[in-house]
């Protein structure tokens, strides 16, 4: 550029040649003399003719201000006046007005021409029309406010429909639970009137197995998440009214529960199960003001729940026969269901059940490889 | 009982559920307390309160005039005399401040957490300090150590 502009200085017609150069140019140019009053217009280009509509004569040594409209913005004209009073560059876009009165926008850069001396005696500016541009922009942030309107009231919808959704399932988790505690006193009134026998124990077993499928339910809807809950948090409860219920003295009980997250699905089946268990240990394990140890541990390993009940008693052969041996046939029926494997033995003294039971994947959820990093 | 308190608990149960409200008469028969009487309603509770003016008040959230419970509780709470512990499977409904009540047993609950539940509370009364070990379906209203020594 630099070589050219000094290629041309040295030319006699320079002049005549940036003219041409700026007549011919696609871009709107206008030039108005600034030492003149009102800034008439001395020069525009074909281009600035075509974007207004005017021909030279209607415009030739009038003032731009002949292009603005009541829709031109009167702060952008007045920011145009003070760059040029200032004689600074300046850049605006602002509504001008076609002579058929049609508007358009008008992205201009205006910039001071100098003298010699540095004064600025002209002012230069090149137009753009950026109507599409606008229009364009219009269009998208329409498009933005109603696609923001339509997320915010799907939000709405959304958060409308999460609201019944729970309140549904406290009606329901309450009534669950009430009909659970209506069964139980139901159950339990029947034992308190039936002679003591067969009767009354088997009445007092079933208001038991209602307990243990009780605190399972409490359990799941109190915490947070109703899709799961902790086995150790249930196996803890459930041994604190195992004890209540026996002689410290004579028989203890230890309890070593991993803390696992346990499917909604399998939660009910295992509670019975380790309710069964344990029980059975209690009843028929030490007859006779035996004492001794039951133990129970329960570990999270390659996605299957272990569990092992053992006692220290008289052994299955020696215990007095269950008169219908229906805890037992529970826990095998229970074990068949969660498709898990179950080994009753004989240890000589006392009887060691060992139950594996593979978890779901709701259970294997978040799960980590090793149990005891996810204790917490 | 004997060693927490010269005489036994009286003890009002505000339960609409007439199965529910005989077996717990009941059970806290079996534990050696006295069932001072049974509401079913707000009104008759606030009444019962008014007029027998029991140790404990055991409070079911819904009664038959509807979620009433709380309200009850504020009633019977504001007995110096009356301690209120609620009794419900509708947890979430009980405020912040628990109405005045010292804590709630959850339903469906086994006869260990009650029979815990009101030992709790009869040890507190008469002064001693108590464990809640081993009572998870016993869950006490924050600050009830001020609203329980009296």
């Amino acid at each position: 550029m630099t070589a050219r502009s000094r290629r041309l200085e040295g030319s006699m017609d320079a002049g005549a040649t940036f003219a041409s150069a700026f007549e011919g140019s696609p871009t709107p140019m206008v030039l108005v003399d600034t030492q003149r009053p009102d800034h008439p217009i001395v020069w525009a280009n074909a281009a600035f003719l075509t974007l207004t509509g005017y021909a030279w004569e209607d415009i030739a040594g009038r003032n731009c201000r002949m292009l603005q409209g009541p829709m031109t913005a009167p702060e952008t004209v007045a920011a145009i006046g003070a760059a040029i009073a200032a004689g600074t560059s300046f850049e605006a876009e602002l509504v001008n007005y076609r002579k058929d009165g049609s508007w358009f926008w008008n992205g201009l850069t205006l910039s001071p021409v100098r003298d010699a001396d540095g004064v600025v005696t002209h002012y230069f500016s090149a137009q753009a029309d950026m109507t599409g541009k606008r229009t364009l922009e219009m269009t998208m942030s329409d498009a933005n406010a109603n696609l923001g309107r339509q997320v915010a009231e799907q939000t709405a919808d959304l958060r409308a429909a999460l609201e019944q959704k729970t309140a549904l399932l406290h009606e329901v988790d309450h009534r669950v639970k009430n009909n659970l505690q209506v069964i139980s006193s139901l159950m339990l009134l029947k034992a308190r009137r039936t002679p003591e026998g067969e009767a009354r124990d088997a009445l007092n077993g079933m208001a038991e197995r209602i307990g243990a499928l009780s605190t399972v339910h409490r359990m799941l809807y109190s915490a947070g998440d109703v899709t799961r809950f902790d086995f150790r948090e249930f196996a803890d409860d459930f041994v604190d009214d195992l004890v209540a219920g026996i002689d410290g003295e004579r028989v203890a009980v230890d309890a070593s529960i991993e803390s696992m997250a346990v499917s909604a699905a399998m939660a009910a089946p295992l509670a019975l199960m380790l309710h069964e268990l344990a029980t059975n240990a209690v009843r028929h394990a030490f007859p006779d003001d035996r004492s001794g140890r039951i133990g129970i541990t329960a570990r999270r390993h390659d996605g299957a729940l272990h569990m092992v009940i053992e006692d220290d008693g008289v052994g299955l052969s020696a215990g007095r026969p269950n008169p219908s041996g229906f805890g037992r046939s529970l826990v095998d029926m229970v074990v068949r269901q969660l498709r898990g494997t179950i080994a009753w033995r004989e240890t000589a003294p006392g009887t060691r059940v060992e139950i594996s039971v593979p978890l779901d994947s709701v259970s294997l959820r978040d799960a980590v490889a090793d149990p005891e990093d996810n204790a917490s | 009982m004997s060693e927490t308190s010269p005489s036994p608990l009286r003890i009002l149960v505000v339960e609409d559920e007439a199965l529910i409200a005989l077996e717990l008469e009941c059970l806290l028969d079996d534990l050696g307390y006295v069932i001072v009487g049974v509401a079913c309603s707000s009104q008759e509770a606030i009444a019962l309160g008014q007029e027998t003016h029991p140790d404990v008040a055991l409070v079911d959230i819904h009664l038959v005039d509807g979620p009433t419970g709380v309200a009850v509780a504020q009633a019977l709470s504001a007995d110096p005399r009356t301690t209120v512990v609620f009794m419900t499977a509708n947890a979430k409904r009980i405020p912040d401040d628990f109405a005045g009540a010292v804590g709630v047993i959850a339903k469906p609950y086994s006869e260990r957490v009650v029979a815990g539940a009101l030992r709790y509370v009869a040890e507190c009364r008469a002064g001693h300090v108590a464990s809640l070990d081993g009572l998870e379906g016993f869950r006490l209203a924050a600050q009830q150590d001020r609203r329980v020594h009296h």
